[in-house]
C-alpha cells in the first residue's frame, strides 16, 4: 500500500520535474529568457493554444481522461484552422466584412461541434477516433476552400488583436484572459460545470443522481468547437491570415498543454486553468527553444516526447 | 397496525423463461427497518427493482401511503419520498464529500455554487442525521469504504424529503468494525422517523437491526417473521430454503491420495490467513457470500492477484504463480466465473476456444493445422455432449451450458492436475447441471483434484467431498459434507450461526 502510494507520488510529479529541468536549463543557456520582453511574446504566443485547449478541457472534464475511452476532441485545432480559412477566404477573396466571414464560421464550428457529439453520443464512436475522423475531414475540406494556399489578412479588427494594447497589454492576451474566465467559471463555479465534472468523473454515479449524461457530453462538444471559432481570430492575428497545415502544431501543443494542466491540479485531473497554464508552458518551452537556437524539428520531437511522458504518467497513475 | 407506508402486493415479474415474481408481497410500516432475506434467485434484486421503477411489473400494485402509485417510474417512486443505496458506491473519486453528496442536486446563487452552503449543510447533515463528523473539504478517494458509504446516504437523503430508504446489501464490502459505524448511522435515520427495507444475506445482521422480515423464496413470499429475536435465522433459514436437493449429483465416494495442493497461512487485501489443502483425486469446495474473500482466494491461487504474504505448494513444489500462464504449465486450470468475458472469446467458433491454451499440440511450426483442430474440438464435443455437434459453431450461439462444456472441454485437452472451478453452474440449465457435475465427479475418479468455489450451497453439498466456509475474509470452518444439511451450511456462510 505504501509502496504503491510511493510510485503514484512519484509518476504524479515527473511530468512538472521534467519541465522545471527543462526550464531552468533554458534559464541558465538564454540570458533573455526570464526578461519581460520574452515573457510578453510567451504570453502571445500562447493564445491559440490557450483557446483551443479550454476546449479540449471542457471535452476532458465530460468525458473522463483516460485517453482511449475518456472525452478528447482532436479537431479543435482544425476546427480554429477551417474557421480562418473562412474568415480570410471571405475577407480577402470576397470582399465580405469581417463580421459576416465570422458569422459563416460560426456556423461551421456548430457543424462540427454537432458531429462530433452525434457520433460519440448516438453512434456511440469514441471519441479518440470520432474526433480524428472528423478531424482529417475538416482538413481536407480546408484546403479545397483555400486551395492550399495562405490568404493574408488585413482587416484593422485581426490586426487590432495581433499589434493592439489594452490598459498596455497586449490586446490578444486581455481577450483570451476574458475568454477563460469565463469557461473557468463555467466549468468550475457553476451548478451546469459540477454537473459536467460529474459526468466525467463517473458516468454511473452522475446518472444515478439524475443527471442527463448524454445532453452534457454533446455540451461539451459544441463548446469545444466553440474555443476552436473562438481561436480562429487569434489564428488569423497571429500569423497575418490563414495558414493550412498550422493545425498540426497545434494539435501538439493543444494536448500537451491540456494534460500538463492534469499534474498542476491538486486533484490530478484535467481543468480549465491547468490547461491555461500549461499552455503558458508550452509557449514558454517553444519561446526558450529558439531562443537557445534548438532546430525547430527538434522542438517538435521534444514537445511529442513530453506527450509521451504525461499522458503516461497518467496513465500509470491511474492504474496504481 | 397503522398504515402501511409500502404495500407491494402480488407483484408478477417474468423475463424469457423465468418467472422471477410470482405475486410477490412486502409491506413496510413507518419508522421501521425491515428485512429482506432470501437465496440468490429468489427474487430479492427483482422485487427491489420493480419497487425503483427500474423493471415494469406484469401483475400487482404498489401502494405508498396509502394511495396506489398508477405508474412506478424512477421519477414517481423519488418524488414519493423513496431512496435507494445501491451496492455498488457510484461516487466521483476525485470530488469532495461535498461535491459528492451535492452531485446532481447543488445549491447555487447568483455568483455561481454556494460552496460554503453546501459545506456547511453536508457536515451538519452528517452530525446529526448520521452522528458522525465528516469534514466536507475530503476526498472521496481518502476515504475508507464506510465513510464512503456514509457519504452515499447522504447523497440520498440530504433533500430531507426521503420516507423510507432502501438499503441493498449495504455491508458486503464492510469489515466488522465499518460495519458498526454504518449500523450506528442507520440506527440515528430510525430515531429520525424514517423507514428502511434492508436486503441482505448476512442473518446475523438481519436479527441484529431489524424489527420485522419478509423472506422470499423462488419469487414468492413464504414468510414474514412479525417479532425479529436473535434465534430467529434457524426459522428464516429453514423458510429460505425450504426445498429437498434434487437428484442432481451422482453418488460416487472418492479415494483421496496424495497431497496436491496445499496453502500455508495465504494474506490479501480481501483475505487473511487462509490455509487448506486438496488432494488428488477429492472435490473440495469454498463457500462464502460475495465479499468473503471466496473469489480472491481463487484469483490468488491461479496468479490473476498477489498474495501479501503466505506459501502455496503445488504438486510437491513450492509455488508463488505471477500469472495464469505459469499455473497452466504446472498442470492447474481455472473454470472463471465470467464465462462470457473470462471463459470464452465469443465470436471464434467451438474448435478455435477448445484448443486456445493447446495450440502447440495443434500446429507445425507457425502453421496451425485445422483440420487436427477441427477433429480434436470434435472429439471433445462427443465426449462432454456439447450441442451442436459442430465445433466450426460460433461460441457465443451455444447455450450456457454448452458454453460451459467448451471451457471445461479445452482443459481436459491439457490433462490438468487440479481444476478450480469458479462458480461452475452459473446461469446453466438443470440438464446441464446433472452433465456437468457428473464432469467433475469423473475428473476427480480419474485422479485430479477438483477445488469448487460456487455462491450455491446446494451445489457445494451435493458434490464436494469437504467444504472451507469463508465469512469477512477468513476460513471459519471446514465441514465434511457427510451429513451436511444445505440449511447448515448457510447459516454458517451467513453468520446466522457460529462456526
Amino acid at each position: 500500500m505504501t509502496q504503491s502510494l510511493t510510485i503514484r507520488r512519484i509518476l504524479d510529479a515527473l511530468p512538472i520535474t521534467v519541465f522545471v529541468l527543462l526550464f531552468l536549463y533554458l534559464s541558465l543557456n538564454s540570458a533573455n529568457f526570464l526578461s519581460f520582453p520574452t515573457l510578453e511574446l510567451i504570453l502571445k504566443q500562447a493564445v491559440p493554444t490557450v483557446l483551443v485547449s479550454l476546449g479540449l478541457a471542457t471535452v476532458i472534464v465530460a468525458g473522463g481522461d483516460d485517453v482511449v475511452s475518456g472525452g478528447i476532441d482532436l479537431s479543435i485545432p482544425a476546427t480554429a484552422i477551417i474557421c480562418a480559412a473562412i474568415v480570410a477566404d471571405q475577407v480577402t477573396n470576397h470582399q465580405s466584412p469581417l463580421i459576416w466571414g465570422l458569422v459563416l464560421a460560426f456556423g461551421a464550428a456548430g457543424i462540427i461541434g454537432a458531429v462530433n457529439a452525434g457520433l460519440v453520443v448516438w453512434v456511440r464512436m469514441t471519441p479518440l477516433l470520432a474526433t480524428l475522423a472528423t478531424s482529417v475531414a475538416i482538413v481536407g475540406v480546408t484546403k479545397v476552400i483555400t486551395e492550399s494556399r495562405r490568404i493574408g489578412v488585413t482587416d484593422p479588427t485581426i490586426v487590432f488583436i495581433r499589434d493592439g494594447s489594452i490598459a498596455g497589454i497586449a490586446a490578444g492576451v486581455v481577450l483570451t484572459t476574458i475568454v477563460a474566465l469565463a469557461y473557468w467559471h463555467l466549468v468550475h463555479r457553476t451548478k451546469w460545470g459540477m454537473n459536467l465534472q460529474a459526468t466525467g468523473g463517473s458516468r454511473d454515479a452522475a446518472e444515478i443522481s439524475g443527471i442527463p449524461t448524454n445532453r452534457f457530453v454533446v455540451q461539451s462538444f459544441l463548446l469545444a468547437a466553440f474555443a476552436g471559432w473562438i481561436a480562429c481570430s487569434f489564428v488569423l492575428a497571429r500569423g497575418s491570415g490563414s495558414s493550412p497545415g498550422s493545425e498540426e502544431n497545434l494539435l501538439l501543443e493543444m494536448v500537451l498543454a491540456t494534460f500538463l494542466g492534469a499534474a498542476f491540479s491538486p486533484r490530478r485531473v484535467v481543468t480549465v486553468w491547468g490547461a491555461v497554464l500549461g499552455a503558458v508552458l508550452v509557449s514558454a518551452l517553444s519561446v526558450g527553444f529558439i531562443s537557445i537556437g534548438v532546430n525547430v524539428f527538434w522542438t517538435g520531437c521534444i514537445k511529442g516526447v513530453l506527450i509521451l511522458l504525461v499522458v503516461a504518467s497518467a496513465a500509470a497513475g491511474r492504474e496504481q | 397496525m397503522a398504515v402501511a407506508l409500502l404495500q407491494m402486493h402480488d407483484i408478477i415479474k417474468s423475463f424469457p423463461g423465468v418467472l422471477a415474481l410470482n405475486k410477490a408481497a412486502l409491506s413496510v410500516q413507518p419508522g421501521e427497518i425491515h428485512g429482506l432475506v432470501g437465496e440468490n434467485g429468489a427474487g430479492k434484486s427483482t422485487i427491489i427493482k420493480v419497487l425503483a421503477g427500474v423493471y415494469k411489473a406484469d401483475g400487482g400494485t404498489v401502494t405508498i401511503d396509502g394511495e396506489a402509485l398508477q405508474d412506478v417510474t424512477p421519477r414517481s417512486v423519488h418524488e414519493a419520498g423513496i431512496r435507494f443505496i445501491h451496492q455498488e458506491l457510484h461516487l466521483v473519486q476525485h470530488f469532495t464529500v461535498t461535491e459528492s453528496v451535492f452531485m446532481g442536486q447543488e445549491l447555487s446563487g447568483i455568483g455561481g455554487l454556494s460552496r460554503r452552503d453546501m459545506k456547511a449543510k453536508a457536515e451538519s447533515f452528517f452530525k446529526d442525521a448520521l452522528g458522525t463528523e465528516l469534514s466536507g473539504d475530503l476526498l472521496i478517494r481518502d476515504l475508507g469504504i464506510a465513510e464512503r458509504k456514509l457519504v452515499q446516504i447522504a447523497r440520498a437523503l440530504i433533500d430531507g424529503a426521503a420516507k423510507l430508504v432502501v438499503f441493498d446489501e449495504p455491508t458486503a464490502p464492510l469489515s466488522s468494525g465499518e460495519t458498526e459505524k454504518l449500523f450506528a448511522a442507520i440506527t440515528n435515520l430510525k430515531a429520525r422517523g424514517i423507514a428502511m427495507i434492508y436486503v441482505s444475506h448476512y442473518l446475523a445482521e438481519i436479527t441484529d437491526i431489524c424489527d420485522r422480515v419478509t423472506v422470499l423464496r423462488n419469487g414468492k413470499t413464504v414468510s414474514v417473521f412479525e417479532e425479529v429475536l436473535p434465534d430467529s435465522t434457524d426459522a428464516m433459514i429453514t423458510a429460505m430454503v425450504g426445498r429437498e436437493i434434487e437428484a442432481l449429483f451422482p453418488d460416487v465416494s472418492h479415494c483421496a491420495s496424495a497431497d496436491l495442493l496445499q496453502v500455508q497461512n495465504l494474506h490479501h487485501q480481501a483475505f487473511s490467513n487462509v490455509s487448506f489443502d486438496v488432494q488428488a483425486g477429492e472435490i473440495v469446495g469454498i463457500a462464502g457470500l460475495i465479499g468473503s474473500g471466496r473469489e480472491e482466494v481463487v484469483d490468488v491461487l491461479y496468479g490473476l492477484k498477489k498474495a501479501s504474504e503466505g506459501a502455496v505448494k503445488f504438486n510437491g513444489k513450492s509455488q508463488a504463480f505471477n500469472a495464469p500462464k505459469d499455473a497452466v504449465a504446472a498442470g492447474m486450470v481455472l473454470v472463471p466465473r465470467d464465462r462470457r468475458h473470462d471463459g470464452l472469446v465469443l465470436d471464434m467458433s467451438v474448435s478455435d476456444n477448445v484448443n486456445l491454451a493447446s495450440l502447440d499440440d495443434i500446429s507445425t511450426g507457425l502453421i496451425e493445422r485445422r483440420k487436427m483442430g477441427l477433429a480434436k474440438a470434435g472429439a471433445v464435443a462427443e465426449q462432454l455432449d456439447i450441442r451442436p455437434r459442430d465445433p466450426s459453431a460460433k461460441a457465443r450461439n451455444l447455450s450456457g451450458g454448452n458454453q460451459q462444456k467448451v471451457v471445461l472441454g479445452r482443459w481436459l485437452t491439457r490433462g490438468a492436475k487440479l481444476f478450480i472451478l469458479d462458480e461452475p453452474t452459473v446461469g446453466v440449465d438443470v440438464g446441464a447441471k446433472v452433465e456437468i457435475y457428473a464432469l467433475v465427479e469423473k475428473l476427480a475418479a480419474d485422479g485430479a483434484g477438483v477445488l469448487v468455489s460456487s455462491s450455491d450451497p446446494g451445489e457445494l453439498v451435493g458434490l464436494c467431498d469437504r467444504i472451507l466456509v469463508m465469512l469477512r475474509g477468513e476460513i471459519i470452518t471446514e465441514i465434511s459434507t457427510d451429513g451436511l444439511g444445505v440449511d447448515h451450511l448457510v447459516a454458517l456462510t451467513t453468520g446466522g450461526q457460529a462456526a
